[in-house]
């Protein structure tokens, strides 16, 4: 078609007609068990040439023992840190050249070897993959370096309000125990932790049973279920016991933790509670609700902070993706005089979730905007294989993806009612304020029980460690 | 060797000036919209310091045809993602849309760009005002190390240069704008003739040209005011300041004046940086974090600035580091980077890791767009989002060595360390 010539045609005060468009559907993947204990996951996206590839190795922060907390995390870590053929630096170095890079982590939920690289370089790639993974050395001096760059890593987020404002909700929600710390430790166990520790979590953890394979970019799968299975053959197949479930503190009432920074410029502040595990049935619905709530630009409580009262440059609300009792929280960074403001208008808006079903309108637009987002949050090799990750990690069936659509166009205004009612709790939210006590206690005393911390974590005052 | 594909790109340009740059891909189905205007705080006054980024707040507050914050409605109600964001020399504004809304991001850019001002009051400055103020509380008085990057930039240019002063803008000039600032703003720079379109996705070209002039062609060019071209002196020698932070960890901050981002020496700097400290295997990240243990991380960077460029590196100093031993180990390895050629081995690795990450920013339409527009707005010229590369592969070990030893010495050097304040008396 041509644009009608005449320009006095067009209606501005309209937005334009949008055009049909067919109906997005996931990308086609191989899902196979590839070994005993072992499943591969394999896309064909050949939209760059680029691929990327992933082990995610069973057992995350989550299976820390109690007295070794960031031990998952120092493990998986350390596991591109020396294998039988090659040192660390050596590692890094033979990736590189590539102009690939290779990461190892660990989340609460899982480990994870990652490479991402072009395409021309995928053998090398899955080879080093195994390598890392099934020979790590763990040598004395890395598991030095790496816990004391843990150590310094912990001390500069004293600094940081955000990370102040992240561990002190983590600790208010959970205690001392998974998710109640940071992944990467707590220091006095940090201080403790020694290269046999890593050895044995590792023999014990990261074994083939419970293994995923994940593979995506510009690649065949077929390929890669031939090369891999070989790689991989070695491997201790028994998978090691579930670790124990997390346990979120009990609260009855708000409570409110302040940690002391006296001349911050402004408040950083969480609020919020534990939340449902990732695979929970309402998952669908609560995404919706979480989205008309605070999960995008226009949602109710980033229009009352930021646009109707202009107490933050931006105001958030999300729900974790955890295998556990992960935690849903509002986050904003506020200006200090606001901060009691802030937390009654989020209170309340939460409260208002709960009493009166959403608009249908309102609930179309959060309906369309997750439907419509999907595929921007597809488009590289990396994303894909995150979503795979997703599957495998939280035990989601292969259709998950297609079923999700189908779900989004079912959620009613009532089923957001009610999905706010069951797992928003306002009346026992935990609220962390980072900023100057001296303006934050007498603002947000009339608001529950307020205790205070030092930015090293230490009480001040009358300041006691229950919820 | 993987063939890398072609991109398809097209260059127009409407009879208002407004340049149309287009770059079907039906890989997904998706259509990237994205505005650059030339103009950013190099275009501001000191005493209004941090307008161009109010103004940009400004333009998300609706136009004639669209109300107070409709533009993120319309977009987020189809599924689409918006932002704009404001630098020392442009302004961009961009949507992610479903294909088939792509006439709705012409919709939405068209009208604030012929019908902003009879939406603006004195009510939507205000607000916006509040929280451009918390916005620069969030981003730089409440970060750690937060005001480093402002200090170096008023070190290493002169007061009068527009790079001297932080984009977002000193707090009083935020607090000073006014409805006045912001309709002769928008009469000066928000013009056709000053703005490039770009379109990447899921459509057809000739359609969509089409489309682009049906929303903008009857948009008034503008009065073309002169470029900034700004006098920028030698450094009168070596600065160097200390900075007390809330931190814990202090923190190195070393910079220099580079040519602006297209001369051969940018691109030799930009290369120098990622063989200096990309990845693990560089020697900078070898030596200071990995080997000797002095820094917990180090990174160096280069901006694609269009008056001048500058060249950044940042290490984190070690708690038991004293800040004199980082900064003297830093500054050997950047002597050394003047005196003797790297091996050819280390620039493939920086020159890999450059292509790798092009292809990685490539597969999102939203990046592709944007550095489309920015290469036809400092260089008229799309087609050098792939032949850029050409500009690294050209490049030597001499090159560099000679680079760095005419922009990295030590008389030219500007140096802030952020250190640990000393706690209050209680």
């Amino acid at each position: 078609m041509t644009a009608p010539a005449g320009r006095v045609a067009l209606d501005r005060a309209q937005p334009p007609e949008a055009r049909p468009l067919e109906r997005f559907l996931f990308p086609p993947f191989l899902h196979r068990r590839l070994l005993p204990g072992l499943d591969l996951y394999a896309a064909h996206i050949p939209r760059a040439p680029m691929v990327s590839l992933e082990l995610i190795l069973p057992h995350g922060g989550q299976s820390d023992p109690v007295d070794a907390r960031g031990l998952a995390s120092l493990t998986a870590d350390l596991l591109d840190e020396g294998s039988e053929l090659r040192s660390g630096p050596e590692i890094a170095a033979w990736v590189e050249r590539l102009g690939g890079s290779l990461s190892a982590s660990a989340d609460w939920d899982a480990g994870y070897v990652a490479c991402t690289l072009l395409a021309e370089h995928l053998p090398h790639a899955l080879a080093l993959i195994a390598e890392v993974a099934l020979t790590p050395t763990f040598p004395d001096a890395e598991v030095e370096r790496l816990r004391k760059r843990r150590l310094a890593e912990l001390m500069r987020r004293r600094s940081s309000p955000t990370a102040l404002a992240e561990q002190r909700f983590a600790r208010a929600l959970y205690g001392t125990g998974a998710y109640g710390y940071p992944l990467i430790g707590d220091e006095a166990d940090l201080r403790a932790l020694h290269r046999d520790a890593a050895a044995s979590f590792y023999r014990h953890a990261f074994r083939r049973g419970g293994a995923t394979l994940i593979a995506s970019g510009d690649l065949d799968p077929e390929d890669i279920a031939a090369r891999s299975g070989e790689l991989l053959a070695v491997w201790p197949a028994d998978p090691a016991p579930a670790p124990q479930p997390v346990e979120p503190v009990e609260r009855s009432a708000i409570t409110i933790h302040v940690v002391d920074r006296p001349q911050a410029a402004q408040t950083e502040l969480r609020l919020g509670h534990a939340g449902p595990p990732r695979n929970h049935p309402d998952r669908v619905p609560l995404s919706v609700m979480n989205s008309l709530l605070g999960g995008k630009f226009i949602s109710r409580i980033n229009l009352n902070l930021r646009e109707r009262h202009g107490y933050t440059y931006g105001a958030h609300s999300s729900f974790a993706n955890r295998l556990g009792p992960g935690p849903f929280q509002v986050s904003a960074a506020v200006a200090t005089e606001s901060t009691a403001a802030a937390v009654r208008e989020t209170l309340g808006e939460l409260r208002r979730l709960q009493q009166e079903a959403p608009a249908r309108e309102e609930l179309a637009d959060a309906v369309q905007y997750l439907e419509g987002v999907f595929p921007y949050t597809l488009q590289t090799v990396e994303s894909m294989a995150q979503r795979l990750s997703q599957l495998a990690v939280f035990g989601l069936a292969d259709d998950y993806f297609d079923r999700y659509f189908e779900l989004l166009r079912e959620v009613t205004p009532e089923a957001i009612r009610e999905v706010a009612a069951r797992h928003l709790r306002p009346e026992v939210c935990a609220v962390v304020a980072v900023g100057p006590a001296a303006a934050l206690v007498p603002q947000l005393e009339s608001l529950g029980r307020v205790a205070v911390w030092s930015p090293a974590g230490e009480p001040v005052g009358e300041a006691d460690e229950a919820g | 060797m993987t063939a890398f594909p072609d991109l398809l790109i097209e260059q127009h340009q409407l009879d208002n000036g407004l340049r149309v740059v287009l770059n079907p891909d039906a890989a997904l189905p998706l259509v990237a919209v994205n505005l650059w205007y030339h103009v950013g705080s190099q275009n501001e006054v000191p005493g209004r310091t941090g307008f161009a980024h109010l103004f940009e707040h400004m333009l998300f507050q609706g136009s004639l045809h669209i109300g107070t914050n409709d533009h993120f409605r319309h977009v987020q109600q189809v599924g689409g993602v918006a932002n704009g964001s404001t630098w020392y020399d442009r302004t961009n504004y961009y949507e992610t849309l479903p294909a088939n809304h792509l006439e709705l991001g012409l919709w939405l850019e068209s009208d604030r760009m012929g019908w902003l001002l009879p939406a603006m009051t004195s009510e939507k400055l205000e607000n916006q005002r509040h929280v451009v103020m918390n916005e620069r509380l969030q981003r730089v008085d409440n970060q750690p190390y937060g005001r480093a990057y402002e200090r170096l930039d008023e070190l290493l240019f002169p007061a009068a240069h527009p790079y001297h002063w932080p984009v977002i803008g000193y707090m009083d000039d935020i607090a000073a704008a006014t409805l006045a600032d912001v309709e002769s703003f928008f009469r000066t720079w928000y013009t056709p003739d000053n703005a490039v379109l770009t379109l990447a996705g899921d459509f057809e070209p000739a359609e969509a040209l089409a489309l682009a002039d049906r929303y903008f062609g009857e948009i008034a060019p503008g009065p073309r005011p002169p470029r900034p071209r700004p006098e920028l002196p030698e450094l009168a020698g070596a600065v160097h300041e200390t900075q007390d932070d809330a931190v814990e960890l202090s923190r190195l901050h070393l910079a220099f004046r580079l040519p602006p981002y297209g001369h051969a020496d940018w691109y030799a700097a930009d290369l120098l940086a990622t063989v200096l400290t990309g990845g693990l295997s560089s020697p900078l990240y070898r030596d200071l974090v990995y080997d000797r243990q002095l820094a917990q991380d180090v990174g160096a960077f280069v901006l694609p600035t269009e008056l001048a460029g500058s060249f950044a590196l940042v290490a984190t100093a070690r708690p038991e580091t004293e800040p004199a031993a980082l900064e003297a180990a830093v500054r050997e390895h950047v002597r050394r980077a003047g005196a003797e050629p790297f091996a050819t081995a280390e620039l493939d690795r920086a020159r890999n890791r450059i292509l790798t990450h092009h292809w990685e920013g490539l597969q999102q339409l939203d990046q592709r767009a944007d550095q489309l527009s920015q290469l036809v707005t400092f260089f008229g010229d799309p087609h050098l989002l792939q032949r850029e590369l050409d500009r690294y592969r050209e490049l030597s070990a001499e090159d560099l060595q000679r680079c760095a030893a005419r922009w990295l010495t030590d008389e030219r050097s500007v140096a802030v360390t952020v250190v640990p304040a000393r706690a209050a008396a209680a």
